[in-house]
């Protein structure tokens, strides 16, 4: 049985000052996916996570998240919208003079009536709720604590539980880990990528790190222009498919112009962790 | 080195041009010291028998900052979120922003005989003038506060459903709360350091009977009142300082 298709998007376009910054001419995505977009900076990946989210306006072609059709104008459907989809910023975007609860809390907003929150009136199933998604990113002891006097670690943990709180079918994570260092980065991806196994969510994430896509995504897309280059499954992003994508998309930014692959050894990553060698190459 | 040389050139014309034309004058100065000092002498020693006086002045200079601090921010704040510009449109904002330049522009003393005029003599009209002034004052910071605020998390918080007031209660006020009322504190010391002298146009407080001892020639009574004057501001000055210093 094939799985429900979450996302789908045929020729759209979305424009700023008369120039198109994204154009997608086909992406499907189903349930439980794990999708890593790859590319450099201003390649269009927060756009087209953007769009999802409804923040910018699509003008041409037909995009359908969760089956609602863009643009989305009724606003209890735009707010059923943000519910279904979480998103995971680079730098986490707490309100750090909040506490930890309050923070993840802040994942039920949607859910909650305007009287309700004005009065601080928190239902059975909304503190249950707060709790399970501390928990599940091992934050029980810390809860009181304000989200500033946190590590980067720990606050990008506290921004999953309020995604997680939204109870969303969607997870986008922008450069989820590009503020935090290497080991770090990978604890989050592994809690990232158990929580959505374990919440049969669909991952969608912009990462600077080839290496992180292929270990932690089911599939890559390569982004280059507002254009989606190259998708396909993690398991056929081989070293030599990297290579082919950077030189492809060009190494900072720079197109190869004599149109032949760059050689193993003279291909560098465009960002950090440089010469290190990849898991399975 | 041109362009620093017309600077120096510029900024000394400017303020020989100001001193000369405030006839500024060291040598008259000098010799009004002594007048100075006589005029102090005349205050000593102080005459505590207008203890009463100087009691219920003082409570009602009190009584009138605080009234009046509240009033003001009661209003300024929302105002104030009106007129933040990347909070409403410019039809909201830049009106908002216009009425409170304006009534910034009124000087204080002649905002309190607009009220003694139109409600009569007492310490109510000094409530309504620093409450007026304050609307101006208050609710620009808070403009400004909430202009400088990181919009990032507000809008995750929007990512998550939440309805605008929703973001205000848990993303804005959080963010700004702390600056919000350090602004109040410093308002309450910078009113109470005003209402002091409102009296001066009849609208109460401890500022109304240094002005009728004076009058009287009673220098020794009023030399207690403001010695009460100053005890006030600096007790305000500290409260608020106090203040700031625990929230930021």
């Amino acid at each position: 049985m094939s799985k429900e298709m979450v996302i789908q998007i045929e020729n759209a376009r979305v424009q700023m000052g008369g120039r198109t910054i994204l154009a997608v001419d086909h992406l499907e995505v189903s349930r439980g996916e794990r999708v890593a977009i790859i590319g450099n900076s201003g390649s269009g990946k927060t756009t087209l996570m953007r769009m999802l989210k409804g923040y910018v306006p699509c003008k041409e072609g037909k995009v359908v998240v969760m089956g609602d059709v863009f643009p989305i104008k009724d606003p209890q459907k735009i707010k059923t919208h943000h519910r279904h989809i979480g998103m995971i910023h680079q730098h986490f975007d707490l309100i750090g003079r909040e506490t930890v609860w309050q923070n993840v809390y802040h994942g039920r907003l949607g859910y909650v009536s305007l009287l309700k929150s004005v009065f601080g009136i928190c239902s059975q199933r909304d503190l249950q709720i707060c709790a399970q998604a501390i928990h599940e990113v091992h934050l029980e002891d810390k809860q009181r604590r304000f989200a500033r006097t946190l590590s980067g670690g720990e606050q990008q943990r506290v921004a999953i539980a309020r995604a997680l709180a939204q109870e969303p079918t969607i997870l986008l994570a922008d450069e989820p880990v590009s503020s935090l260092d290497p080991a770090l980065a990978e604890d989050i991806m592994d809690l990232l990528v158990s929580v959505c196994d374990a919440y049969d969510l669909t991952l969608i994430m912009s990462l600077h790190l080839p290496e992180l896509a292929r270990k932690y995504a089911d599939r890559v897309l390569a982004m280059k222009n507002g254009k989606i280059m190259w998708d396909g499954s993690s398991d056929s992003l081989s070293n030599d498919r990297i290579g082919e994508i950077y030189e492809f998309m060009g190494t900072n930014g720079v197109v190869n112009g004599n149109g032949t692959r760059a050689s193993r050894s003279a291909f560098t990553w465009p960002y950090g962790w440089q010469g290190q060698p990849l898991p399975g190459g | 080195m041109a362009g620093k040389v017309s600077l120096f050139l510029a900024v000394s014309a400017l303020l020989f041009w100001s001193f000369q034309g405030s006839e500024f004058s060291l040598g008259q100065f000098w010799r009004g010291i002594p007048q100075l000092f006589h005029f102090f002498g005349r205050m000593t020693p102080p005459d505590w028998s207008v203890w009463d006086v100087l009691l219920t002045s003082a409570v009602e200079t009190l009584q009138t900052t605080i009234a009046g601090t509240f009033l003001g921010a009661l209003f300024a704040y929302p105002l104030g979120v009106l007129a933040a510009s990347n909070w409403t449109p410019v039809w909201v904002h830049l009106p908002i922003k216009a009425f409170m330049a304006f009534v910034r522009s009124i000087p204080l003393l002649l905002l309190a005989l607009l009220f003694v005029s139109a409600v009569g003599l007492g310490p109510f009209p000094g409530v309504l003038a620093l409450a007026v002034h304050s609307v101006g004052v208050l609710g620009r910071f808070v403009a400004e506060e909430i202009e400088a605020t990181d919009q990032k998390p507000l809008l995750a918080l929007q990512g998550t459903g939440a309805s605008s007031l929703q973001i205000i209660q848990h993303g804005l006020i959080p963010q700004v709360l702390p600056q919000m009322v350090a602004h109040l504190a410093i308002r309450f010391e910078m009113n109470l350091r005003d209402s002091t002298i409102l009296g001066l146009v009849g609208a109460g407080g401890l500022g109304f009977y240094v002005f009728l001892y004076v009058k009287q020639f009673q220098w020794q009574k009023s030399g207690v009142l403001v010695l009460a004057i100053i005890a006030l501001v600096f007790a305000g000055e500290f409260a608020a300082w106090q203040v700031r210093k625990r929230l930021i």
